[in-house]
């Protein structure tokens, strides 16, 4: 067993941010993750990262527009203090090394993204995420915070009522060890992976929202999955990122007319938009980036250029692209206040795999990477002072060695009569992509959680085959497959429930907003097995 | 056909029988050749880029005034050349830069035109291969070759290979072998690197790749090893016997620099060659080239 | 169509002895080598061990030679491999330890080399409370840089690490370039010391292998020489390479070329018998042969004199 005050799980841009913050704070932090962290999620993201730095923007502003796109679901206080605090987090990536786009003064250069009011968005070519990601990894290493890096998490260790811990399984070894501490942070990331296709990586299957599930905590408004507009739909999916839109690129329908969108259009809006120019013309929708000129799409968009051409062997300096939203971002996730405390204490989240009130029913564009380092800080200072003041937990012994039975009777090496974690995982993808995918309705709904109970006892008739313990990728995918599952009963059952259209959500059967009623978060958490439902105001 | 001639150092220091063999080949196939006497040496990758840009300029520049190209006879020197050339060419900025501050005290400009040619590029580029082939007087039969590049005479792509057409560029020792009649002894490592450059450095890694490439060769049947590069045949023959005390091997492969392949098809003898001045004994070789009609 | 994937195999937990196993699969037209291995691992083969993650070219864990290519598998069409038949070898990077099929050690081949330069920015003390002001043209150079995605087909193409696996490789070294270029770290002549300790850039043979493998056009090989530059601007602190540079320059400052005779003497250090007596043997074959240089004893080339002017006024503008 490997002692701790601070075990942050996932190596992406919050927890290595949340990671270095515990550090700084005198913590004892370790890093696990199931991947490198440079290979994580978080180096996908393209456009950029907010943060009100421009001469005629503010705070207030920034927030403003937060609130906009949350669409009535965002706790005001969150959004504040991630206004408040974002420009200083920016200034410190800066310091540390990010290379962003200048402008002629020097400055950071600022370009006009989604549906920000300002040009707010800073960023590095089309490369942020990949570059951010960077950054904080070195930091990471600077600080010398021990990276325990392809140890994959099976479950979280309780002691009492709060968290004591977690037993993980590292790949490399097979073997499996139990890791103490005095405060857990998830920064997983997104649940994405429930559609196919997605823009996502292929490990961004929610574990750490299943993890937190099944330890009790509460689960926030997982009806919320943001779907992004301007995608190259083969699978996997290819984002084409939307600051193409805000440079001058413009979206044509079959015949070669432009649709013509009102200027700050929040994503679900421009979804939307494409989504009825579907319908209306039964055709497809493309977006023509050559309007912003051949040089700055090579200076600005360098990876999009290769990438779209390597893969769809288009390009985008010459044709125009096909589109259509795909399932990007999840926006619901594991209940936290503003330093990511969760309902079970000693259990923090941060970042995608986290429902903080900051991103209500839809997250303005640019705000994840922002999120990602504002709340990263936040949860970690948090995390190390609770760690401080919280009495040592005892970790139970015991956990190990019945996780070590469960592993073992799951690895039966029998076969499963033709059925496989990838067979029902594109059963999956496809049925939530069309039943619970950007427009949902009542009997669509039902059919989704009919076929999901359907799926999930084709899931458990299932045997993980492969017997060997290293590198057991089967292992991994089935284990990813049920987290997916878990997670896709409640997302289709919250957007059931939620009888009204809000942000991310639609409902063709319930087209409006419902401030009346549905000012309200939806909550569930495991209860004795069964989910407990429940509902609270929007704080603010 | 004229060239102004850039024999580089090691031609007439480490290697003193490469500068005549490749006089006599020259003229041999009537290229002309005036040598650039008043120059210095390219910087061999060892001088800083802001020392090596401006006595490379100054050589184009000497080149140039003499409405001559520069034939070189040195991977090195041809791939150092090249790549301040391509500078030089590529940003009229930098070269009006390094003509204000370094050649025009001297009266002297570089206006870009100069090119650059190793004696091998010119044989397939300028002369003409089936030119070549009328001349052969002792096709190499029975005689199995690796060629050994030298990494500058192939890389990197902008300076060296900038077109799809001068990609062909990497092979033309390849095809040599077989057109002067031999049989290729193909080897991976023949784009490699020799180990020279690190010989200072880490004298262990240097070897090893000698070991490496010649034995490879040795194994593959070569007969000899070809290269058109003298700082590789500084390593390949003159380190070759330290090579096997390190790695442990009899190799005794003989390596010849591209001239004196080129003479003996050409029928001159190996004494002409001055085949006998190399470390690794090229006695086998000779007996073989001997027996050929 | 039907494709035969022919998969290098190696299980650690068996004999750990390397063999093949040849899987035939029907994928679409445009499918990738990744889509088929997911195939082959979801349907017929579950031990089949291979990494992926971004799935779309961007993050490089996918790294694997296709028919003896490094490619990413996630962005390698099967058909670019087919032409002559359908089938496509799948290995592992020829220079790295194996752990089991397609998986290998990234610690060893790239992970911990990047952790020995110590891949960070030490930053300087802020100015204000600002950001640093930068003209763009320094920061774009750092985004190419940065623009890396760690996929290792730099060191795969490396002339040295064949011999040397302990070599640091290009990708680190373009990781270091990276901070050693950045206006806003601060420890350059601490940083280059340790880049210039064995293993380090000095190592490097400057083959170019590295740039054309690259993906990206990041040109690792014009990196380190940058940092080879920038240490001879500094004063280079490996005190064997400086002889070597130092007598090199020397001469052909003092004579317009190259005193190879004098070079090989005081690279080794001209107090350094052992080295010295090393020399002995190589000058006795050479002088045999009547082709070895005699030292010190070098012709000063026509226009010499023009060449130490310039030399003089490069030293002078770089100070």
């Amino acid at each position: 067993m490997q002692e701790f005050d601070v075990l942050v799980i996932g190596g992406g841009a919050s927890g290595l941010r949340a990671a270095i913050a515990a550090k700084h704070a005198g913590a004892k932090v370790a890093l696990i993750t199931k991947i490198h962290p440079l290979r994580t999620n978080s180096g996908l993201a393209q456009g950029g990262l907010n943060a009100p730095l421009g001469k005629g923007d503010s705070p207030e502003s920034f927030a403003e527009d937060t609130l906009l796109a949350g669409d009535g679901l965002c706790d005001r206080d969150v959004v504040r203090t991630f206004a408040a605090e974002a420009s200083k987090e920016i200034i410190w990536l800066e310091r540390m090394g990010v290379p962003f786009n200048r402008n002629g003064e020097g400055r950071i250069d600022l370009r006009p993204f989604g549906s920000n009011s300002k040009s707010r968005t800073c960023y590095t070519d089309d490369r942020t995420g990949h570059i951010v990601l960077q950054v904080l990894h070195e930091q990471a290493q600077r600080a010398e915070i021990p990276s325990l890096e392809e140890w994959f998490v099976t479950s979280l260790v309780a002691d009492g009522n709060s968290c004591a811990g977690a037993i993980a399984l590292s790949l490399r070894s097979g073997k499996l060890d139990s890791f103490s501490a005095r405060a857990v942070i998830l920064a997983t990331g997104g649940f994405t992976r429930l559609y196919l296709p997605s823009t996502v990586s292929l490990g961004t299957t929610g574990d750490g929202q299943s993890l937190a599930y099944s330890a009790g905590a509460r689960l926030m408004d997982m009806e919320m999955t943001q779907f992004h507009p301007t995608v190259f739909p083969r699978n996997p999916a290819l984002l084409i990122t939307e600051a193409a839109l805000s440079e001058g690129a413009v979206m044509v329908n079959q015949k070669g007319e432009p649709i013509r969108l009102a200027k700050g259009l929040s994503r679900e809006k421009i979804c939307l938009s494409i989504h009825n120019a579907m319908q209306n013309g039964g055709g497809s929708v493309s977006l023509d980036l050559r309007p912003i000129g051949k040089d700055k799409l090579l200076s600005r968009f360098p990876q999009t250029h290769e990438l779209v051409r390597g893969l769809a062997g288009l390009d985008i300096t010459k044709e125009p692209i096909p589109i259509r939203p795909v399932a990007h971002r999840s926006v619901g996730g594991i209940e936290t206040n503003a330093t990511g405390e969760t309902s079970l204490p000693g259990l923090f989240a941060v970042g995608e795999c986290a429902c903080n009130g900051l991103n209500g029913a839809g997250r303005l564009a640019g705000n994840t990477l922002t999120e990602a380092v504002v709340f990263g800080r936040k949860v970690g200072d948090a995390a190390a002072k609770y760690a401080k003041t919280a009495s040592k937990k005892s970790f139970p012994s015991a956990k190990l060695s019945d996780e070590e039975k469960a592993i073992t009777a799951l690895v039966s090496g029998s076969s499963s009569g033709g059925d496989s974690s990838g067979k029902i995982h594109a059963d999956l993808g496809r049925l939530m992509s069309e039943k619970v995918g950007l427009i949902r309705e009542q009997a669509g709904l039902q059919e989704a959680l009919d076929r999901i109970h359907r799926l999930k006892q084709r899931y458990r008739a299932l045997r993980v085959r492969n017997t060997s313990r290293i590198y057991n990728y089967e292992l991994t995918t089935y284990l990813e497959l049920g987290s997916m599952l878990t997670l896709a009963e409640i997302v289709a059952q919250a957007a059931l429930g939620r009888t009204e259209s809000r942000g991310a959500h639609q409902r063709a059967d319930f087209p409006q907003k419902d401030d009346r009623n549905w000012r309200n978060h939806t909550l569930v958490s495991l209860v004795q097995e069964e989910p407990r439902w429940d509902q609270k105001p929007v704080a603010g | 056909m004229k060239y102004a001639f850039y024999p580089g150092c090691v031609s007439r220091g480490g290697c003193p029988e490469l500068y005549p063999s490749a006089v006599k080949v020259s003229a041999k196939l009537d290229i002309e050749l005036e040598e650039l006497k008043d120059v210095g040496c390219t910087g061999a990758g060892v001088l800083p880029q802001y020392l090596s840009d401006p006595i490379n300029a100054r050589t184009f520049a000497k080149a140039e005034a003499m409405g001559l190209p520069i034939m070189t006879i040195c991977s090195t020197c041809q791939g150092v050349m090249s790549q301040a050339n391509y500078r030089l060419k590529a940003d009229p900025e930098y070269r009006t830069k390094i003509n204000k501050e370094y050649l025009s005290e001297e009266g002297l400009e570089y206006k870009g035109t100069t090119e650059v040619k190793h004696l091998l590029w010119v044989l397939f580029e300028d002369y003409g291969i089936e030119r070549l082939k009328s001349l052969l007087r002792k096709p190499l039969k029975g005689l199995r070759v690796s060629p050994f590049y030298g990494c500058y005479i192939r890389r990197p792509p902008e300076a060296i290979t900038p077109t799809k057409e001068l990609n062909r560029r990497k092979n033309y020792l390849d095809e040599l072998i077989e057109i002067l009649g031999a049989e290729l002894a193909d080897i991976s490592g023949k784009g490699k690197c020799c180990g020279f450059p690190i010989l200072t450095a880490n004298e262990e890694n240097s070897l090893a790749m000698v070991g490496k490439h010649t034995g490879e060769a040795k194994e593959k049947g070569a007969d000899f090893m070809v290269t058109p590069c003298p700082l590789c045949h500084l390593n390949l023959d003159g380190n070759q016997p330290r090579a096997e005390a390190q790695e442990g091997k009899e190799i005794g492969l003989p390596i010849l620099h591209l001239p004196q392949f080129l003479g003996l098809a050409l029928g001159f003898d190996p004494g002409e060659m001055n085949l006998k001045r190399h470390i690794v004994s090229t006695q086998p070789v000779e007996s073989k080239v001997s027996m050929l009609t | 169509m039907e494709v035969t994937f022919k998969v290098y195999r190696k299980d650690p937990e068996k004999d750990g002895k390397p063999g093949r196993s040849n899987y035939t699969i029907d994928i679409p037209e445009d499918a990738t080598v990744l889509d088929g291995l997911l195939k082959i691992r979801d349907e017929i083969d579950s031990t089949l061990a291979f990494r992926a993650s971004c799935l779309r070219g961007y993050c490089g864990d996918c790294l694997v030679r296709v028919s003896g290519r490094a490619r990413l598998s996630c962005v390698a069409k099967v058909t670019a491999f087919t032409q002559k038949a359908p089938e496509i070898s799948l290995d592992p990077l020829r220079i790295v330890p194996v752990i089991k099929d397609l998986v290998f050690d990234w610690d060893a081949f790239m992970w911990n080399k990047i952790r020995a330069v110590q891949p960070w920015l030490e930053p300087k003390e802020p100015a204000s409370d600002g950001e640093n002001l930068i003209p763009d043209a320094a920061m774009k150079d750092l985004r190419k840089v940065m623009s890396c995605y760690y996929c290792g087909m730099c060191d795969e193409g490396c002339t040295v690490l064949p011999v040397d696996f302990n070599f640091l490789g290009p990708a680190a070294l373009t990781k270091a370039y990276r901070f050693a270029f950045d206006p806003r770290g601060k420890e350059t002549r601490e940083r280059l010391k340790i880049l210039e300790e064995p293993k380090g850039i000095w190592d490097c043979v400057h083959c170019y292998e590295a740039d054309e493998h690259c993906p990206r056009g990041i040109e690792p090989t014009k990196r380190i020489i940058a940092l080879r530059d920038l240490a001879f601007k500094l004063g280079i602190t490996n005190e064997k390479v400086a002889r070597h540079h130092k007598s090199f320059a020397a001469s052909v400052k003092e004579s317009g070329w190259l005193d190879e005779g004098r070079l090989a003497i005081e690279s080794e250090g001209l107090t350094n018998i052992k080295g010295l007596m090393k020399l002995l043997p190589i000058a006795a074959r050479a002088m045999a042969r009547g082709k070895a240089p005699i030292p010190y004893l070098h012709p000063k080339r026509p226009g010499a004199d023009k060449i130490k002017k310039i030399f003089e006024k490069g030293e002078q503008e770089t100070k």
